[in-house]
């Protein structure tokens, strides 16, 4: 990597920054107790990033030889002054101090060191603790995925930095069927973290497998969600994919520099009650997926994008930064060593509040206790509508029975306006199987959040 | 390529000192560039524009002409993808990479894996050596040494020349990809074979704006070689923009006629066609078309041909990516259904010969090495008919043009059949010719019903990948707003 900066340079380029990497994604996968698939991927190369006058250049490579890396310097050179001659505008990039570090992720498991036949048994355990004695459930899909590796990046201006990356995860989808009624439920678990995870109590394959079970069963004598205006309280899992699908996206900056985001020209507004804090960061103190730096070797900073209900800043990459005259965040990432970094987000969470959950819940006199989102849709205008997974009718501070249907819809700027209630019982997850998509790039990132208690929450509103 | 062979055969020989009772290694490498310009928006109305870099980008500048947003990316992936057989059992790993310390790192993975699977009774054995009947596809070295610049310079043309086609037009991307690729298959049973191929692309999309009225399209093409022809996508894709205003809704549901043109109508034979010819689709029940051999499945104008062996075909290759040479298959002869698509696993689950329709490629997603082989066409053609796409038009009463790309094709239900799409580009015919384009229409129906209510075939046949279709002419589609 360090030739290949030096032939950048000797070759002419303004700057120049190369991201290696060589990690390993692995899968299991069982259903109904037979393995189905198991696949390994191992993903070794570099990509290189030339500027030069306003044009910016891209290649990669995996081969590794001098004459290819080399070559790939070229073409990316080659191409930034094609550009350079065709480029209407470009922003510079903020300067950063030069970095010289390694880290990496201690745990006591590490996958590498676990043999493929015991990540096998965790989805055998699953399948056989759903399987067993429920008679309603039907059909039982267990996962664990892997990835792991080191990434490395070095720019001309001598930073130099590598950490080592490890995300698992293990997941169980239990499908009930009784008479005509079909219903599923999900459990999993997963984050930084060595196999020993699976090991506490409450996270054992076998409590996972009995969660998404019970579920399931649970479901299949749910009623459907009333429609309209109601008191809600948001488990963590739905707190974090509000925070990162509805609001995050709107706080990264390339949105923010063309005016595409509501949050344009809002520093330093109140948009949510005092007891909103929204956060995105690189490594929480507990639980999510650890990046330390982005891929232009910037230190992942912890953001408060809402501190006490104001906006306090956005999610930079060094471009975005020079343009909005703000510090980079460490946000530019890329999917992997063939693309091209771009802003987004890592780990973006509600800050945990004071209050306790059962207080929270107690407080509800009439309302819908709302958990986890099979998925949904937003807009860049904060229009979201999702659709939880599981759902309860709450009277009195009482769960009274289980809700199917259960689809939230409304603006988040309106929604962080109506958090009555904070808890404290922050939770961060993340885990190998999904991912967040932008511009055709995948990359993993954590979300969470504690119970939040909000007023005035739209639900079965299909617009 | 000799050194691709020279791993792989190490390769082979590392699995079998493991133990494996079969091994195959597929190895690749493909140098791909994509180039894409975005040229153009009005200065009175500073839109935005999606950009470089994952960036918009508020451009309030005038229209430079041949200054905009250049995206370029150039590289190289390569990489190997391995199968071990222990006991019927099949694991499967790659890398994305041909060092040989790297490549023989996979093979135990592959091992490994192999030994934690459970055996599959449907797996007989790897495919045994067989001579290629037909040179392979067309290899353009003008590809592998394309110039980004020279590609560049194609898409700041075709932008300019879209923009200057109407002042309405307001923004054009133009999107040029060049890419050569080498493979090489090693297995026991002794296959070791290669080929090579290049393949070039050309995209561009132009929007339009006039009072309140909006109006976007796009056109493009694919070959084996470099062509400087996007010069006339670029036309195409402005003159497909521009006739589309003056839109007027669709007065009533339209049950009958439907014209649709051969870019519209291989979205629906490429996504459902080719998912009910699969023999393993057939075996799995997933097809319509099980048990119909012999019979009429469709008019008896049409005609169905998998064609691996055309020079020109984008889906040509002398091997598929199992090692079995590709061939023509016939599918469908005067509206009888003669066949289905093998690979190697199917073909001998039902003790037939595979058709050579193994296939790793994906047009989105992760690089051939890195997937396992799956039953795809080849070269998927719709055999032509004799009338232009007017003559067709001309021919028809009461009716709907439907051009261009059609949204949601991709997720028809491809075991029925059925679709349902929104269509942006519609026209309303009345007594053979064009009388006005039609607000955005859902076009609605069954793909297999469709076959037997083709009433005629352009001779327009143009290439979308390795799908080769012409316009053809439906009835008993409905459409509506």
């Amino acid at each position: 990597m360090d030739k290949a900066l030096e032939h950048a340079l000797k070759i002419g380029a303004d700057f120049a920054e190369v991201k290696g990497e060589d990690t390993v994604t692995r899968s299991v996968e069982a259903v109904n107790k037979e393995v189905r698939i198991v696949s390994e991927t191992h993903n070794v190369g570099i990509g290189v990033r030339v500027f030069y006058g306003k044009g910016i250049g891209f290649s990669f490579s995996n081969i590794l030889d001098k004459e290819k890396v080399c070559s790939a310097v070229e073409t990316a050179l080659k191409i930034a002054r094609a550009s350079a001659r065709k480029t209407l505008i470009k922003f510079k990039l903020a300067e950063v101090e030069v970095v010289e570090e390694k880290k990496s992720t201690k745990v006591h498991l590490h996958p590498r060191d676990v043999a493929l036949e015991e990540k096998k048994d965790l989805c055998l355990r699953q399948c056989e603790t759903a399987m067993a004695g429920n008679k309603q459930i039907a059909n039982v899909t267990s996962a664990f995925k892997e990835y792991y590796g080191t990434i490395y990046y070095s720019n001309t201006e001598g930073t130099k930095v590598s950490y080592e990356p490890l995300l698992i995860g293990l997941r169980i989808t239990c499908v009930a069927k009784k008479g005509k009624t079909i219903v599923d439920a999900m459990d999993y678990h997963g984050g930084s973290f060595g196999l020993e995870v699976f090991k506490e109590v409450s996270r054992t394959p076998e409590k996972l497998a009995e969660n998404a079970a019970k579920w399931a069963i649970e479901k299949l004598k749910a009623k459907a969600a009333p429609a309209g205006r109601f008191e809600a309280l948001i488990d963590p899992r739905l707190a974090g994919v509000l925070a990162h699908e509805s609001f995050g996206h709107l706080s990264e900056a390339d949105f923010v520099v063309i005016g595409a985001s509501p949050l344009t020209g809002k520093i330093d507004q109140a948009l949510g009650t005092e007891m909103v804090t929204i956060v995105d960061e690189g490594l929480p103190s507990k639980g999510g997926y650890s990046i330390y730096f982005d891929d232009e070797g910037v230190p992942c900073s912890r953001v408060e994008i809402l501190k006490n209900g104001v906006l306090s800043y956005y999610l930079h990459s060094r471009e975005t930064a020079k343009a909005l005259k703000m510090k980079p965040t460490g946000n530019a990432r890329s999917q992997d060593y063939s693309f091209e970094p771009i802003v987004r987000m890592r780990n973006t969470y509600f800050d945990a509040g004071d209050w306790k959950p059962e207080e929270a819940l107690s407080e509800l006199k009439q309302g819908i206790y709302a958990v986890d989102t099979a998925g949904g849709q937003v807009e860049d205008t904060g229009n979201f509508l999702f659709k939880a997974v599981r759902g309860y009718w709450v009277e009195n501070g009482e769960l009274k029975y289980p809700l199917r249907d259960v689809a939230l819809t409304g603006n988040i700027l309106e929604l962080l306006k109506n958090v009555d209630a904070v808890c404290n019982d922050l939770e961060i997850f993340s885990n190998p199987f999904g991912g967040c998509g932008k511009m055709e790039q995948r990359v993993f990132v954590g979300t969470g959040g504690p119970h939040l208690k909000v007023k005035n929450v739209l639900f079965g509103g299909a617009r | 390529m000799e050194k691709m062979l020279e791993i792989g055969a190490k390769a082979v020989n590392y699995a079998q000192k493991l133990g494996v009772d079969e091994a195959e290694i597929f190895l690749y490498m493909e140098n791909f560039t994509s180039v894409k310009f975005v040229g153009g928006v009005f200065a009175s109305r500073s839109g935005a524009v999606k950009g470089i870099r994952g960036m918009l980008v508020r451009i309030a500048e005038p229209w430079i002409k041949k200054k905009g947003i250049p995206m370029i990316t150039s590289g190289i992936r390569a990489g190997v993808g391995i199968r071990a057989v222990i006991n019927k059992a099949i694991g499967f790993s790659s890398v994305s990479s041909l060092e040989e310390k790297r490549v023989l790192d996979a093979v135990e993975e592959a091992v490994k894996i192999a030994k934690v699977r459970p055996p599959d009774p449907n797996w007989c054995s790897l495919p045994e050596p067989e001579k290629p009947t037909h040179e392979g596809g067309i290899f353009d070295k003008k590809i592998s040494g394309l110039d980004v610049e020279e590609m560049l310079q194609l898409c700041v043309d075709c932008c300019v020349a879209a923009g200057d086609f109407d002042k309405k037009i307001n923004q054009a991307i133009t999107a040029v990809f060049a890419t050569s690729t080498y493979f090489s298959i090693v297995n026991t049973r002794g296959i070791e074979m290669s080929d090579k191929g290049t393949f070039f692309s050309g995209f561009v999309s132009t929007k339009a704006k006039s009072g309140t009225e909006e109006a976007s399209s796009s056109d493009f093409l694919t070959s084996r070689t470099f062509t400087e022809d996007v010069r006339s996508i670029a036309i195409s894709a402005a003159q497909r923009t521009m006739e589309c205003f003056g839109r007027k809704p669709l007065s009533k549901k339209h049950v009958g006629t439907v014209v649709f043109e051969n870019m519209s109508w291989s979205q629906l034979f490429s996504t459902i066609f080719a998912y009910g010819i699969s023999s393993f689709n057939v075996q799995e029940n997933r097809s319509i078309l099980k048990g119909k051999i012999g019979k009429q499945v469709a008019k008896e104008d049409v005609s169905i041909v998998d064609d691996g062996t055309l020079p020109e075909g984008l889906g040509t290759s002398k091997i598929d990516d199992e090692g079995v040479p590709r061939q023509k298959t016939l599918i469908i002869d005067k509206g009888v259904l003669h066949g289905f698509l093998y690979d190697n696993y199917s073909a001998k689950r039902e003790k037939q010969e595979s058709t050579g329709n193994a296939s790793r490629r994906k047009m989105f997603g992760a690089a051939a090495y890195a997937n396992q082989p799956k039953i795809q066409p080849s070269n998927l053609i719709l055999q032509p008919g004799n009338s232009g796409l007017e003559s067709l038009i001309s021919e028809v009463k009461d009716g709907v043009l439907v051009k261009g790309s059609l949204i949601g094709a991709f997720h028809s239900n491809v075991v029925t059949g059925d679709f349902s799409v929104t269509a942006e580009n519609v026209f309303k015919i009345q007594n053979g010719t064009i009388v006005y384009p039609l607000k955005p229409c859902t076009i609605a129906g069954n793909f297999y019903a469709a076959l037997n209510s083709i009433v005629n075939l352009g001779n327009d046949l143009k290439s979308f990948q390795n799908i080769m279709c012409p316009s053809v002419v439906v009835e008993k589609v409905v459409v509506s707003t």
